[in-house]
């Protein structure tokens, strides 16, 4: 059942997301044929090209922006639409689990967070004529040193799963209330940000002269602290999922109440 | 065998509004129920409770032994009031959906009743009319070969001519040992299907006979019993 929901979800979503893509892709094959940031290179006076290249690069970049603020919208908008608006009389009344329906939700969520960078990079190599991969990739080892170089990423993919759980239960919670539930959700998410900021921070404070005393002693890390660090942090990232997960799943399946 | 459904002190409060209240009720199988009442009187908060949509504040109910959940979803087959469609689909890609969860879903059956209504498969539901919608949810509904039919408002949204070729057709769609449970406040349309008739009132059961046994005692058709009993 879980298979299937993931292609129906897949199947919703892609019709937003790929247009999308498409756009950001053709935009940077124009930017490639243009090629804005040479003409800025070299041109060193003020003329109609430079406005022009100059024009074209922030479009770019609101185009970039606007492919991530997009991503959150469509996902967040197809959890509260499929789930709690007047489709979730379709998906309540299917013979499956509430939890798969959450995991299918996040699943598909983390993929298209993933497709959104990979697109947005693969954007950023055909506008960038003459781009040096080699110089790239020495470029991200040096900046988040070797050692976390697959840590970091696991560390960005809990985080993103973490703040999505967090945005479907405050939902989810929101939901809870007679009326008004839109207001709700928002107070709701403010609420959850709350107390997880502060579990955080009761998190951190004991280890204030361990792992995070680079921190607060506002000294360089070295790459094997900022490793643990990362490691550290991945810890309460998937508590928080888990958390989230367990209070979207007991609403869902025994208190729900669908307008 | 066991009823149906069976339901002991259903209550559902909305804030300090009791849609239901203290609702006992017992429905056997191959049975077409008519549950009347007029607007507001409980009747689609009884059918979401029973479909799950809503969690009872007080008492229970039970379909075929079990309560709201994977296993009543497996056999009871809902129309909502409401268009729960997704409207960039075709007709076609819901009649896939509907088979790949359903189990009991006949996609021959909900092919031969689109072309009988004239309604094509690659059509999508952007381009339809709100009456041909409802219509299309009745077919997807109608072609499942469910134990309990829960129909809230069927008829409410469709012309008069489509009503009979409606109800026809949900007679036709369902095997003797299934149940259909019909709301509604059309009564006069819906009179002549009928075996048993519930009526709600704010949220209570008034009444809860089979057709004959109303005959037999008032004499009077439902209709008329309906506006007697529900008399502003």
């Amino acid at each position: 059942m879980l298979a299937r929901l993931l292609k129906y979800e897949i199947k919703a979503t892609a019709r937003l997301f790929l247009p999308l893509y498409a756009v950001l892709i053709i935009y940077a094959v124009i930017n490639r044929l243009i090629n804005p940031f040479y003409t800025l290179e070299i041109q060193g006076s003020f003329t109609f090209q430079t406005i022009f290249g100059t024009l074209s690069i922030i479009v770019y970049f609101i185009l970039i922006v606007s492919v991530f603020v997009m991503t959150l919208i469509i996902i967040i908008q197809r959890f509260y639409k499929n789930l709690l608006g007047d489709e979730g009389y379709l998906t309540f009344t299917l013979p499956v689990n509430p939890w798969q329906h959450i995991i299918s939700k996040l699943m598909t969520a983390m993929m298209w967070y993933i497709l959104s960078a990979v697109f947005v990079l693969l954007s950023n190599f055909i506008s960038i004529k003459d781009i040096d991969l080699t110089t790239l990739l020495n470029l991200i080892k040096s900046s988040i040193f070797n050692a976390s170089f697959l840590i970091l990423p696991i560390l960005i993919l809990v985080q993103l799963a973490s703040n999505t759980m967090m945005i479907y239960d405050a939902m989810t919670l929101g939901h809870l209330f007679q009326k008004h539930r839109l207001l709700a959700s928002f107070a709701m998410y403010c609420v959850l940000y709350i107390i997880q900021q502060v579990l955080l921070l009761i998190l951190i404070l004991p280890l204030s002269r361990g792992i995070f005393a680079f921190i607060f002693q506002s000294s360089t890390p070295t790459p094997g602290q900022l490793n643990s660090f990362f490691i550290f942090l991945i810890i309460p990232g998937i508590i928080m999922t888990a958390a989230h997960f367990a209070v979207i799943n007991y609403i869902l399946k025994r208190k729900l109440n669908l307008e | 065998m066991s009823n149906l459904l069976e339901c002991r002190n259903l209550s559902k409060s909305f804030g300090p509004v009791k849609a239901l209240n203290n609702v006992n009720l017992s429905i056997g199988r191959g049975r077409i129920v008519g549950l009347l009442g007029p607007n507001a009187s409980g009747k689609s908060t009884f059918i979401k409770i029973c479909n799950g949509l809503l969690t009872p504040t007080e008492g229970e109910i039970l379909i075929n032994g079990h309560k709201p959940g994977i296993e009543t979803k497996k056999i009871v087959s809902y129309l909502p009031e409401r268009n729960y469609l997704n409207d960039w689909m075709k007709v076609s890609d819901i009649i896939g959906f509907f088979s790949d969860f359903y189990q009991d879903f006949s996609k021959d059956k909900a092919y031969d009743m689109l072309s009988k209504l004239g309604i094509t498969a690659s059509q999508r539901l952007k381009t339809m009319s709100k009456g041909t919608k409802e219509k299309v949810q009745l077919i997807l509904v109608m072609s499942r070969e469910a134990q309990l039919y829960l129909l809230d408002e069927p008829i409410g949204g469709v012309d008069p001519a489509a009503r009979d070729y409606i109800l026809d057709t949900i007679i036709r769609n369902y095997n003797e040992n299934a149940t259909i449970v019909l709301s509604t406040h059309l009564i006069a349309d819906i009179e002549k299907i009928l075996d048993d008739v519930i009526f709600i009132r704010e949220g209570q059961i008034v009444l809860n006979k089979t057709v004959d046994e109303i005959r037999e005692e008032s004499g009077k058709s439902i209709d008329s019993l309906f506006r007697e009993v529900f008399k502003c």
